[in-house]
């Protein structure tokens, strides 16, 4: 299966997932991304999950470690598009990604990650949760 | 049933028919509490409220959490406002079945607030003993608006008494 894409655009990393992933394809994934970090000044990640229908505990772990992971990286991660199925899917497994940060899609996951970004930044702490 | 001779008259026909209407009846009731018990309500941009009346059980939750996810998705809701006034008895099920909802909207990018707590309820789900850290939560629904504002950054802002006369003056030409 081709790899995920991992896109950097300004200071964030997206990783648009194009089909369900297999557990391979997904540790690929979070290697790939610990490399992005590491080389690029990208302070933010954003995972877009809206293609996939299936999530099982491991991947729900995976993005848990993913965002933790990036965060010891000094960025922030966004997961989007999670569909309703698997949300409740999720919470069944009692998987509730208590280290992840969310959205519904790309547009208010970027707007979330800006968010982030500039209150690591000290700026509009006020606004802010 | 009679097993021979075409058909003899059943002795509790009557009472048969009976119950069987009554089995219908329950049903249609049944459903009409369905459709009644899980409404979600735009009450405004990015806000969605969700007034719970009556107790929770596993699959009312379930209906009501797939209700309310494709809603969040369908109008791309960042606020969810759960109203529990109407929830008789929060014990440990209920409860359970709050967090899940919260858990599987948080997944969506949808904050929950949970209203409509009384005292009973918060000191009952205190002697509980449940973890409820990460659930915002207010006595009532304005409080929880007033919230779910300030969360999205709008402010509510009194008009002032002044008559604006000059932009609604019908034109009389």
């Amino acid at each position: 299966m081709a790899q995920v894409p991992i896109i950097r655009v300004g200071e964030v990393l997206i990783a648009s997932v194009q089909e369900d992933l297999r557990d391979q394809d997904a540790l690929d994934l979070q290697v790939r991304l610990g490399d992005a970090l590491e080389h690029t000044t990208a302070r933010g990640v954003l995972i877009d999950v809206s293609v996939v229908e299936t999530v099982d505990s491991f991947l729900g772990r995976l993005l848990n470690e993913t965002a933790t992971g990036a965060r010891l990286l000094g960025a922030q991660t966004v997961v989007v598009g999670i569909r309703p199925a698997v949300a409740i899917t999720l919470v069944e497994l009692g998987l509730e990604l208590q280290g992840v940060r969310t959205a519904l899609d790309t547009d208010k996951g970027l707007a979330l990650l800006r968010r982030l970004i500039a209150r690591e930044d000290g700026h509009g702490q006020s606004r802010l949760r | 049933m009679s097993e021979s001779g075409g058909r003899a008259p059943i002795p509790g026909g009557t009472q048969i028919a009976a119950s069987q209407r009554q089995v219908n009846t329950i049903e249609q009731q049944r459903q009409t509490i369905q459709e009644l018990q899980t409404p979600v309500i735009q009450v405004w941009d990015r806000i969605l409220a969700l007034p719970i009346v009556g107790s929770l059980d596993t699959a009312r939750t379930q209906e009501m959490n797939e209700a309310l996810l494709q809603k969040i998705v369908d109008t791309g809701s960042e606020i969810v406002i759960l109203d529990i006034t109407g929830v008789p008895v929060v014990d440990t099920a209920v409860a359970k079945h709050l967090l899940e909802t919260v858990a599987a909207s948080r997944l969506l990018g949808a904050e929950v607030l949970i209203v409509g707590l009384s005292t009973n309820t918060a000191l009952t789900l205190v002697h509980l003993g449940l973890d409820l850290s990460g659930v915002t939560t207010r006595t009532t629904m304005a409080k929880g608006l007033e919230l779910a504002f300030a969360r999205l950054g709008l402010e509510v802002i009194r008009r002032s008494r002044r008559r604006v006369t000059v932009a609604h003056e019908p034109d009389d030409n």
